[in-house]
C-alpha cells in the first residue's frame, strides 16, 4: 500500500475528528458531564451505603472499574456508532469509494478516536480523583500499554456492532444494552475461572494493583499478562472476522448505502 | 486504445430466502472512451444505480468484468479507485456540518491527494462553481442548490479521470439545474474527463451527453449517439394543423394507417404522427386530401430525448 496514500488518509480521518469534534463540542461536553454524573452518584450512593467501607481498596476500585467501562464505552461506541451515523447521513459509501480501503479508513479514525479518547479520558478521571479524594498512581508505562490490552475487547465489539448496523440498520437497542453487559464483566467476581477469560475483568484488576498498590507491569504475573493481551486479541480478531463478512453481505445485497 | 471503462457481462442477482431471486443487471456490456460524456437513461428498476455500484465495487457483482483504464477492479481495487469518483443520490453524500472548503479538502485527502496539491484546484472549483462565497460556511446552511454543487465538486476535486454522477439534479429548480448542466458540459470539455451520467432527468442528459446508454429491465436496449437517436425521430415526426377541423372517421382512417397519431382538438385542430417511412409523407397528405380538410401549416416536429425514450420504452426504433 501507497505510503503517501496513507499519510493522506490519516490525515482526512484526524481532520475529520477534529472539525466534527469542535461542531459537536456541546455534544462531547453534555456527554462527559452524564458520565461525571453517573460516577457521582455511584460514589455518593455507595457511601451512604457502605459508609467508611467504601474507602482504600473499594473506592480505588470503583474509580478503576469506572475508569475502565469509561474508556471501553469510548472505543467501542465510537467505533459503532461512527459507522451507524455515516450510513445515516450517507457519506459510508464515499469512504468505501477511497484508494486506500475501508479497513484502513476505519483504523486512522479508531487511531485518531484513539488520541481523542485518552485526552478526554485523562480529564474525566482528573475531575473523578479530585472529587474523591484518591490519587491514583499514574505510571504511564504500565498503565497505557494494560489499558490499550484491555479495551482491545471493546473495539472487538465494536466492529461487530458496527458490521451488524451495516446489515441490519436499526441496532440501537441491542447497541446500548451491550453497554450495560459491559459493567457485569468489569464486576465479574475474580474468583470464577471464567471471568479472567470475560472481556475487561482481568484487566481491570491488573490495573487495579498498578493503579492502586503501585505495582510495575513487569511485576505482574507472566500468565496474567499472556491471558490479558490473547483475550483482547482474540476479541478484537472476532470483531474483524464478524466486521468482514457483515461488510461482505452489506455489499452482496446492496445496503451500504441505505439506513 | 485503452478504454476508460469497459464492462463485460456484468450480472447482478439479489438472492432472498423464501422468495425467487431478482436479476437486477443481466450480462451487461459497455464501453466508455476516455473524455467521453456518457448517459445512463432507464426507467425505476432498470439497473442503472446497481450498475453503477458495481462498477464502483459498492456493491458485489454476482458474475462479469468491469476494467478502469486497463485494471480489473477485482484484482486492482487501490489503482482502479484513484481513477474513480461519484457522486451518488443527490447531495446526501457530503458532510453537512463541515464547510464546503472542509468537505473538498477531505474528500481530496481520503483520495490520497495532499493538501498542498489539492488546494489551488479546490480553489477554482469553489470559484467555478459560484461557492468561494461561502466556502466557509457550514454545508447545512447552504441551498439544496448549493450543497449540491458541494458535492459534484467534492466528486471532481480528486481529480478522477472517470467520474459517475448517479442523479446530479435530482431536487433542483429549473435555474440551477440549467446551470450544473454548463458548468458539467464546460468542465468535461476542458478537462477531458470521463463523466457517466445517470438522471432521470432526459433533459440533463441530452445538454450534457454525447452518448447515451439505454436500460430496461436489467438490459442494454440501446447504446447510441443521443444525436443518431434524436435525428431517428426527427425525419418521421410531423405536426398538421388543419383549418376546418377532424371530419368524422378521419382519426380511425389515419390510425389504420400510421403508428403515433395523436389528435389535438382547438383551433386549429392539430394531428401529430410518426410516420415509419419519409415517403409516407406523401400518402397521409393523401388522406387528408381525400377527406376534404384543409391543412394550414405543416411542420417537422423537433423530437427531444424525453420522447425518444418514451418511443424506445414502448419497442418503437429498436
Amino acid at each position: 500500500m501507497n505510503v503517501r496514500l496513507l499519510g493522506c488518509v490519516f490525515r482526512a480521518m484526524w481532520m475529520h475528528r477534529l472539525i466534527m469534534a469542535r461542531r459537536y463540542a456541546f455534544n462531547t461536553l453534555s456527554s462527559m458531564i452524564t458520565i461525571y454524573l453517573v460516577f457521582l452518584l455511584l460514589f455518593l450512593g455507595g457511601r451512604a451505603l457502605a459508609g467508611p467501607m467504601l474507602l482504600g481498596d473499594g473506592l480505588e476500585g470503583l474509580v478503576v472499574g469506572y475508569l475502565v467501562w469509561m474508556f471501553a464505552l469510548f472505543a467501542y461506541s465510537d467505533l459503532a456508532w461512527e459507522l451507524i451515523m455515516q450510513a445515516q447521513i450517507g457519506t459510508l459509501e464515499k469512504l468505501f469509494l477511497s484508494p486506500a480501503g475501508f479497513r484502513w479508513v476505519t483504523i486512522f479514525n479508531e487511531l485518531g478516536g484513539l488520541v481523542f479518547n485518552f485526552g478526554l479520558g485523562s480529564l474525566m478521571l482528573l475531575a473523578i480523583m479530585l472529587t474523591t479524594g484518591t490519587f491514583l498512581r499514574i505510571d504511564l508505562v504500565s498503565v497505557i500499554p494494560l489499558l490499550l490490552a484491555t479495551i482491545a475487547a471493546a473495539y472487538g465489539f465494536g466492529l461487530m456492532a458496527g458490521g451488524l448496523a451495516l446489515v441490519h440498520k436499526r441496532i440501537q437497542a441491542a447497541f446500548q444494552i451491550l453497554q450495560f453487559v459491559f459493567v457485569g464483566f468489569i464486576m465479574a467476581p475474580g474468583d470464577w475461572v471464567v471471568s479472567r477469560y470475560l472481556p475487561f475483568n482481568l484487566g481491570t484488576r491488573l490495573l487495579g494493583q498498578v493503579m492502586g498498590d503501585g505495582v510495575r507491569i513487569w511485576q505482574l504475573p507472566a500468565s496474567d499478562l499472556l491471558v490479558l493481551v490473547a483475550t483482547g486479541a482474540a476479541y478484537l480478531a472476532l470483531g474483524m472476522l464478524v466486521f468482514a463478512r457483515m461488510e461482505r453481505m452489506a455489499r452482496n445485497r446492496g445496503l451500504l448505502g441505505h439506513y | 486504445m485503452t478504454m476508460a471503462l469497459e464492462v463485460q457481462g456484468l450480472t447482478k442477482v439479489f438472492r432472498r430466502r423464501g422468495k425467487d431471486p431478482v436479476v437486477a443487471v443481466r450480462e451487461i456490456g459497455l464501453q466508455v472512451q476516455p473524455g467521453e460524456v456518457v448517459g445512463l437513461l432507464g426507467p425505476n428498476g432498470a439497473g442503472k444505480t446497481t450498475t453503477i455500484k458495481c462498477i464502483l465495487g459498492l456493491m458485489l457483482a454476482t458474475g462479469g468484468s468491469v476494467r478502469v483504464f486497463g485494471r480489473d477492479i477485482a484484482r486492482h481495487r487501490s489503482d482502479a479507485a484513484r481513477e474513480m469518483s461519484a457522486v451518488l443520490e443527490g447531495s446526501r453524500n457530503i458532510y453537512w456540518r463541515m464547510t464546503a472548503a472542509e468537505n473538498l479538502g477531505f474528500f481530496t485527502l481520503l483520495h490520497g491527494v495532499p493538501r498542498h496539491e489539492a488546494q489551488p484546484y479546490n480553489h477554482r472549483l469553489l470559484e467555478v462553481f459560484g461557492l468561494a462565497d461561502r466556502k466557509d460556511v457550514s454545508v447545512q446552511e447552504l441551498s439544496a442548490g448549493m450543497r449540491q454543487k458541494v458535492a459534484v465538486a467534492c466528486a471532481l476535486a480528486t481529480r478522477a479521470s472517470l467520474v459517475f454522477l448517479d442523479e446530479p439534479t435530482l431536487g433542483l429548480d429549473l435555474e440551477t439545474s440549467h446551470e450544473l448542466r454548463r458548468l458539467l458540459r464546460e468542465l468535461a470539455a476542458s478537462e477531458g474527463r470521463t463523466i457517466v451520467l445517470s438522471s432521470h432527468d432526459m433533459a440533463v442528459v441530452q445538454d450534457v451527453c454525447r452518448r447515451v446508454v439505454i436500460m430496461k429491465e436489467g438490459r442494454v436496449v440501446v447504446d447510441d449517439s443521443v444525436a443518431n437517436l434524436l435525428a431517428l425521430f426527427r425525419t418521421r415526426a410531423y405536426r398538421f394543423a388543419l383549418s376546418d377541423g377532424c371530419p368524422d372517421g378521419l382519426e380511425q382512417r389515419l390510425r389504420e394507417r400510421f403508428t403515433g397519431v395523436t389528435m389535438n382538438p382547438g383551433r386549429p385542430f392539430v394531428v401529430e404522427v410518426v410516420l415509419d417511412r419519409a415517403e409516407d409523407l406523401y400518402a397521409i397528405i393523401e388522406v387528408l386530401r381525400a377527406a376534404g380538410v384543409l391543412i394550414d401549416t405543416i411542420t417537422q416536429r423537433e423530437p427531444d430525448l424525453e420522447e425518444a425514450f418514451l418511443r424506445l420504452m414502448r419497442g418503437e426504433g429498436i
